[in-house]
């Protein structure tokens, strides 16, 4: 990788604050590298590998022109508030559906350019993960900063388009994404990834969320219009009292993607939801990391993974709830099935639980395994090929997921796509 | 219609069928009844297309060499199982698994496929005829049915893709007197000169409702002896072993 940072620093003039950061994490960044599979938390993916084998010129990108992006991409037919991220800059926002003073939206750059606002942000610059949460602290030039007062409920669900084009192939795109809900607050984000055509880059996000008391934060993410990319995203949450928190991943597109998601149940009452759906084929490689932190009483978390894997694919997850001493009448659950649906297809999953309170209900599953012949035999004895058969099955099982999400415009949505991407997957499947 | 001639089979080097013949013509309804191990499901297995068993012998199906069909083309061409013990499948619908069934059994007979409305109607009529709740159509495939409710669909099932042979493997066990009755409705309801039925049984309980043309007695994975439907009553009474030792 060429990390040519003076030219950064000219392109983005930072106060000596955040310039102090900057250098601080760079070094830290410089000494470790991209993680290996030394560290326990990477040991099922070697990211140094896989960059120095498909993105061994990496760059920064500096140039300041090249926010453009396909006006078709944006969603018809399906009314939502918008932000529009162009290789990870800020390009437009558009919230024409809810109360416009009840809402604070900013291009990060903003914040970060001033010394006095950027105090105010300070706080997700601590985060010490790994090395790539350092790069990101080293190199974040925009984002999102979006905050919603108390007491509002959004009318439509927001958007936020991630959009990458021609001018991001080799290059790296660090940002950050704030979001902080009010009490009482409800909101609904799909975010939508979308790249031009075998682009290639390594995008490094943080994004940051804060649930006060009572607030409900629904997130959705989905990278199947990603193909050649490749990406850390690193999510962490902080949930206060009788929030919920629910996320559902789609996670089918990239090249290689690592999910790794924090939420710190920091109040009582408040709860957590991860589910994903993991559908991989050719070589891509996916892993989504979870830790789940009860730290007081009574409170949730429950997660739910289907994953299924043609061809060369290689999946992962990893998922930990972590419970303290304080966290009496904790409620935990976690639970993985995976299709391993080529000889040559692997999936890796490693829960785990840390548990210090001594009245705890946590519970954890994890199977893998192959289709089930006997029920393909069932559908081909009603007319299917093998083929059919094989779809519908591997769509039925997938499609679990997918009924996890409460929010249903985006669960249709959702599900159109899914079903579209399976449509168009061959399942050409060998018993072995 | 069905022409099986000295049709073996084995699994793991272990002989089931050996030597079995049986002829069925249009309209004709046949019963195989047989102690357990005798050989019936392997049967219709090895009928339908199951994997796994090494097979000597020829099987024609309308003049056709079933034995060399795929599994799909057999159900496309009108051959129809009706299992002894239906899989619960996970995740997918029974509405749309049998719409897309029907379609594609409809599409190589050359006829137009159904769209989702005229399918609902088709539903909802022969669920109506045969007595079966139509809410079983909105849920999973067969997951957390009741015993009875898997084979009233294996039955509806039947009934909307309108098989020219039908094999029932079992279908009559475990059903209680309510269920059996809408089994048998179903079946008498297909009853044509040109569908063609092969029922399998423990008891003849069942032909008291569906009145064969012939029962066949398996044993030892061959026809031990053929008759009428007063074969069935006669071995109610007598027992396997002694019509064995009687051969």
């Amino acid at each position: 990788m060429i990390l040519n940072f003076d030219n950064f620093q000219k392109a983005n003039q930072s106060g000596s604050k955040l310039n102090n950061i900057r250098i601080k994490n760079l070094n830290i960044f410089k000494e470790k590298g991209f993680p290996t599979k030394k560290e326990e938390n990477w040991k099922y993916t070697d990211l140094n590998r896989i960059i120095s084998n498909n993105l061994s010129k990496l760059e920064i990108l500096n140039d300041k022109k090249t926010s453009q992006y396909n006006n078709e991409w944006i969603l018809k037919n399906f009314q939502h508030n918008q932000i529009i991220l162009v290789n990870g800059d800020f390009v437009s926002s558009n919230f024409s559906f809810e109360t416009k003073e009840k809402i604070t939206i900013k291009p990060l750059k903003e914040i970060l350019n001033e010394e006095k606002d950027f105090e105010k942000i300070r706080n997700y610059f601590d985060e010490q993960e790994n090395s790539l949460n350092a790069l990101n602290h080293a190199l974040v030039n925009d984002g999102i900063f979006l905050e919603i007062e108390d007491d509002y409920s959004f009318k439509k669900p927001l958007i936020i388009y991630n959009f990458f084009n021609k001018f991001s192939e080799n290059k790296i795109i660090n940002n950050k994404s704030i979001i902080l809900l009010g009490k009482n607050s409800k909101l609904s984000v799909l975010e939508w990834y979308r790249a031009e055509s075998d682009i290639k880059y390594f995008n490094n996000t943080i994004h940051n969320c804060s649930i006060q008391k009572n607030a409900i934060l629904k997130k959705y993410i989905m990278d199947s219009n990603l193909d050649n990319s490749y990406n850390y995203h690193f999510t962490n949450v902080k949930s206060y009292s009788n929030s919920i928190f629910e996320n559902f991943l789609f996670s089918a597109g990239s090249s290689f993607i690592k999910n790794e998601i924090r939420c710190d149940l920091v109040e009582t009452f408040s709860s957590c939801f991860i589910n994903a759906l993991i559908f991989l084929k050719n070589q891509q490689h996916h892993e989504l990391k979870t830790n789940i932190n009860h730290k007081q009483e009574n409170c949730k978390s429950s997660q739910l993974v289907k994953s299924a894997l043609l061809d060369k694919s290689n999946g992962t997850y990893q998922g930990k709830i972590y419970v303290d001493k304080k966290a009496q009448k904790t409620n935990g659950y976690q639970l993985s099935k995976a299709l391993v649906l080529s000889e040559n297809s692997a999936f890796n999953s490693k829960p785990e639980l840390e548990i210090y309170a001594d009245d705890v209900k946590c519970s954890h599953g994890s199977t893998t395994g192959n289709i089930d012949q006997n029920s393909v035999f069932y559908l081909m004895s009603r007319g299917l090929s093998k083929e059919q058969a094989n779809r519908m099955l591997v769509e039925g099982f997938l499609n679990e997921a997918v009924e996890t999400i409460t929010e249903p415009n985006i669960k249709s949505l959702i599900s159109k796509l899914f079903i579209d991407k399976i449509n168009k997957t061959k399942f050409e499947i060998n018993e072995y | 219609m069905l022409d099986i001639k000295s049709l073996s089979a084995s699994i793991d080097g272990k002989k089931i069928l050996d030597g079995f013949d049986l002829k069925i013509k249009p309209g004709e309804v046949h019963a195989i009844m047989g102690p357990n191990g005798s050989g019936k499901s392997t049967l219709a297995n090895v009928l339908t297309g199951k994997n796994g068993y090494e097979i000597e012998g020829q099987v024609f199906y309308e003049d056709k060499d079933l034995l060399n069909l795929p599994i799909e083309e057999r159900a496309q061409k009108g051959l129809f199982m009706a299992f002894q013990y239906p899989l619960e499948i996970a995740g997918v619908n029974t509405n749309n698994f049998l719409k897309t069934s029907l379609n594609t059994i409809r599409k190589v007979r050359g006829l137009k496929e159904l769209d989702s409305l005229d399918f609902l109607k088709l539903v909802k009529t022969k669920t109506k005829n045969l007595k079966i709740d139509e809410k079983i159509l909105n849920r999973q495939l067969n997951v957390g049915f009741s015993g009875g409710e898997k084979k009233k669909n294996e039955i509806l099932q039947m009934t909307i893709l309108e098989p020219k042979l039908a094999i029932l493997d079992e279908t009559d066990s475990g059903l209680d007197i309510d269920a059996l009755r809408i089994v048998s409705d179903g079946v008498n309801a297909l009853r044509s000169k040109e569908r063609s039925f092969l029922i399998i049984t423990h008891y003849q309980r069942l032909l008291d409702y569906i009145k064969p043309d012939f029962v066949h007695v398996l044993v030892n994975g061959k026809i031990a002896k053929t008759g009428c439907g007063e074969l069935a009553e006669e071995l109610e009474k007598v027992g396997y072993e002694r019509m064995e030792i009687g051969k």
